[in-house]
């Protein structure tokens, strides 16, 4: 565990290593390695996708919902706007069809009043105010005929203008109200009248709260002062001053959102002016589903991300195992198929060795057994033994002989195996070979083949592994007997000098040689040239790694019918293992 | 011991020892017992003389066993050849009848093993020689024509 995690960090802090397995534990690291890629390359992209389309759809939601309120605010702005036109139509209208003795009159202008009224709503009073801003009569709730208006600046304003339409005030009636003023000018005369509405402003709100908001949402309107015109839900009360600045107004309709209002997170802030009113008409709005979808997408994302990381690590961990153990075990059975093909050549050249071993030994064999037949024999046909004394020593004698010969073989052979185990040792390239070719002399010689031995004499002794080398030479003698061809006078060189510390053994055949094609195969396990049955395809094999084991070289010279000479080089003193 | 059998015997074997100790037991049973300690001598012995059995080893120096087995069947196809194998192995004793030995067998052998070979492969040369002296006799018959 605290190797793994050392691992990673390892990993986390050197990129690079990633690619380079810690010799201490290798299985453990590659699992750790393919896991930690494995999840960065998949999780990555999911990451990336998800983040990109996370701000992708926020962003399409916004510029969706932005033109959404655009459209609404501009819909309601124009209500609004028609709102007020249509009151300023309707008293010009009255202004220009009735004179102004005509509505000076009360009963006229209560008429016109009564009837204005129920065209228009929301309409409070009427009057009419001539050029020195005296109100020469009025209709409405209060008695205010008489009264001077000349000195109020909505009076100068409509003079320049002919339209006025004012801010909201606080009517008598402590009700917010507006009102509206149109100029009739009499050139004849060379003097104007005014005919003045005031508006409930109920009614306006009434546009603006019908703007289909949601309930943390608010619309109203305020005027260029910033003083709030029409009741607000959250943003104070009626001729109260709006808690924050509206930047700079701009032509139709703008938005925005303020992300440093006091209560809320964000806010998206819509407003557009007025056309013939000094008003702005502003909308505060809350729950815009582009901040709170996000939210939860956010968190469903979230929740994805994890999960997918969760079983992507798993199933990646799983997988990492199942193939590192599978490489784990390939890698065992590879050893393991090697360590039993060099079992099973250690078994066949003791094979050989065992049944030239049983030859040796069944000729003595045979002789006790005749010899013994023989005292045998003597004793039953004749009546008194004793005569034949010296016969019968003779014979038990020459069994003696037998029996140690036998002995001799069975040491030999003893001594080989054993020296199969043991390491290191001081030895005499020569000796070894020729004991080795002491197994084989009777083949050799039975065969009639012609054995030359061109042994250098001053050969230096190798300190190496006399049993293991044996082996090899062994094996390439019984090669060099298997390549002879019947009927044709074999022939076996073997030769050994020394060379820049190095003592090379060279032995060469005359027999069928081996094709080209197949000389590049013969170091291969399993492979083997001679017919079934009779060679592991293992013997060059295992041969082939003992000497590499040991720091020398096994080389092969082969020309098809003609002959093979294998040559081993091995350095005196072996420092490899 | 077996009963005697007289028949006139050949051993080939390498091993001069173990045909001095085996020809003096059979000779101690009746039996003429010629030696040699290589094929080709035992070529030249059958040359001159015919025997009833020939007790041949496989595995010689300088002309093998199984050479000389197809030699001395080349000249002599009727001659009772029994193989020693030291070599015990199956194989090579089959290989060996192929060639047209009698019989084989495995050394160290039991000296009533051969004894009984030795009687068998007498009783088939007996036959043999029958068979040809009547082949002899009715060619004699058919060529006289009397």
């Amino acid at each position: 565990m605290i190797q793994t995690i050392r691992d990673i960090f390892r990993v986390i802090r050197h990129p690079g290593d990633l690619f380079s397995i810690s010799a201490a534990d290798p299985y453990k690291s590659l699992k750790i390695r393919v896991v930690l890629l494995d999840a960065i390359l998949s999780l990555l992209p999911l990451v990336i996708v998800v983040t990109i389309s996370y701000f992708w759809f926020q962003s399409i939601l916004k510029e969706d919902y932005r033109s959404q309120i655009k459209w609404q605010i501009e819909n309601t702005k124009q209500s609004l706007d028609f709102f007020i036109e249509e009151r300023v139509s309707g008293l010009r209208f009255i202004a220009s069809t009735f004179t102004y003795e005509q509505l000076s009159d009360r009963k006229t202008l209560a008429n016109v009043f009564l009837k204005f009224k129920r065209e228009v709503s929301g309409l409070v009073d009427l009057g009419v105010i001539d050029s020195n801003g005296i109100q020469q009569a009025y209709v409405g709730p209060y008695k205010l005929e008489g009264k001077d208006y000349s000195n109020h600046d909505w009076f100068d304003e409509v003079t320049v203008r002919n339209v006025y339409v004012s801010d909201v005030f606080m009517g008598y009636r402590k009700l917010p109200h507006f009102a509206i003023a149109v100029k009739r000018e009499l050139p004849e005369q060379g003097t104007f009248w005014i005919l003045r509405a005031t508006i409930d402003v109920e009614t306006l709100s009434k546009f603006a709260s019908a703007m289909n908001l949601g309930a943390e949402d608010d619309a109203f309107l305020i005027n260029k002062e910033g003083v709030i015109q029409t009741p607000s839900q959250f943003h104070g009360n009626v001729l109260g001053k709006l808690t924050f600045p509206l930047p700079g107004s701009q032509q139709g309709v703008t938005v925005h959102e303020i992300t440093e209002s006091p209560h809320h997170e964000c806010t998206i802030c819509g407003y557009a002016e007025l056309k013939n009113s000094p008003w702005i008409l502003v909308a505060m709005i809350q729950s815009a589903p582009y901040l709170k979808i996000p939210r939860i997408f956010k968190n469903e994302l979230l929740f994805i991300i994890i999960i997918s990381t969760i079983i992507g690590i798993i199933v990646v961990t799983r997988i990492a195992n199942t193939l590192v153990n599978r490489i784990q075990e390939a890698e065992k059975e590879r050893e393991d198929a090697i360590a039993q093909s060099e079992h099973a050549s250690k078994l066949a050249s003791v094979g050989r060795l065992a049944s030239g071993v049983a030859h040796e030994i069944n000729n003595p064999l045979a002789i006790i057994n005749e010899k013994a037949g023989l005292i045998k024999d003597i004793l039953e046909v004749s009546e008194d033994p004793s005569k034949n004394r010296e016969k019968f020593l003779g014979l038990i004698n020459s069994i003696f002989d037998s029996v140690s010969r036998c002995r001799t073989i069975t040491h030999r052979l003893l001594g080989f195996s054993r020296r199969m185990d043991t390491a290191h040792e001081l030895f005499d390239m020569n000796d070894a070979i020729r004991e080795v070719l002491g197994f084989l002399e009777k083949e050799i010689m039975f065969r009639n083949i012609r054995l030359e031995l061109v042994l250098a004499e001053d050969l230096p002794r190798l300190m190496s592994d006399k049993g293991q080398i044996q082996q090899v030479l062994l094996n390439i003698f019984n090669n060099a007997l298997d390549a002879l061809l019947e009927g044709k006078e074999g022939a076996i060189t073997i030769t050994t000098d020394s060379k820049d510390q190095k003592i090379r053994v060279s032995v060469s055949d005359n027999g069928h040689g081996i094709p080209k094609d197949k000389l590049k195969k013969i170091f291969e396990p399993f492979y083997s040239t001679k017919e079934k049955g009779k060679g592991t395809g293992l013997g060059l094999f295992i041969s082939y790694g003992i000497i590499k084991k040991l720091g020398g070289n096994i080389l092969v010279e082969s020309e098809a019918t003609k002959g093979t000479k294998f040559t081993i080089e091995i350095p005196t003193t072996s420092t490899s293992q | 011991m077996t009963e005697e059998i007289k028949a006139d015997i050949l051993l080939v074997d390498d091993e001069e020892q173990f045909l001095k100790v085996l020809s003096q037991r059979m000779e101690g049973r009746g039996m003429k017992v010629d030696t040699s300690t290589s094929g080709e001598e035992a070529l030249s012995k059958v040359q001159g003389k015919e025997f009833d059995a020939i007790i041949l080893d496989l595995a010689m120096p300088g002309m093998g066993g199984m050479e000389t087995l197809k030699r001395i069947r080349s000249e002599n196809p009727d001659v009772q050849i029994i193989m020693l194998t030291g070599h015990g192995s199956v194989e090579k004793g089959v290989e060996a009848m192929k060639e047209g030995a009698v019989d084989f067998l495995e050394k160290p052998a039991d000296l009533n093993k051969i004894m009984e070979k030795v009687a068998e492969a007498k009783q088939k040369r007996i036959i043999l020689v029958e068979k040809k002296h009547e082949a002899h006799v009715k060619e004699i018959l058919q060529a006289k024509g009397w």
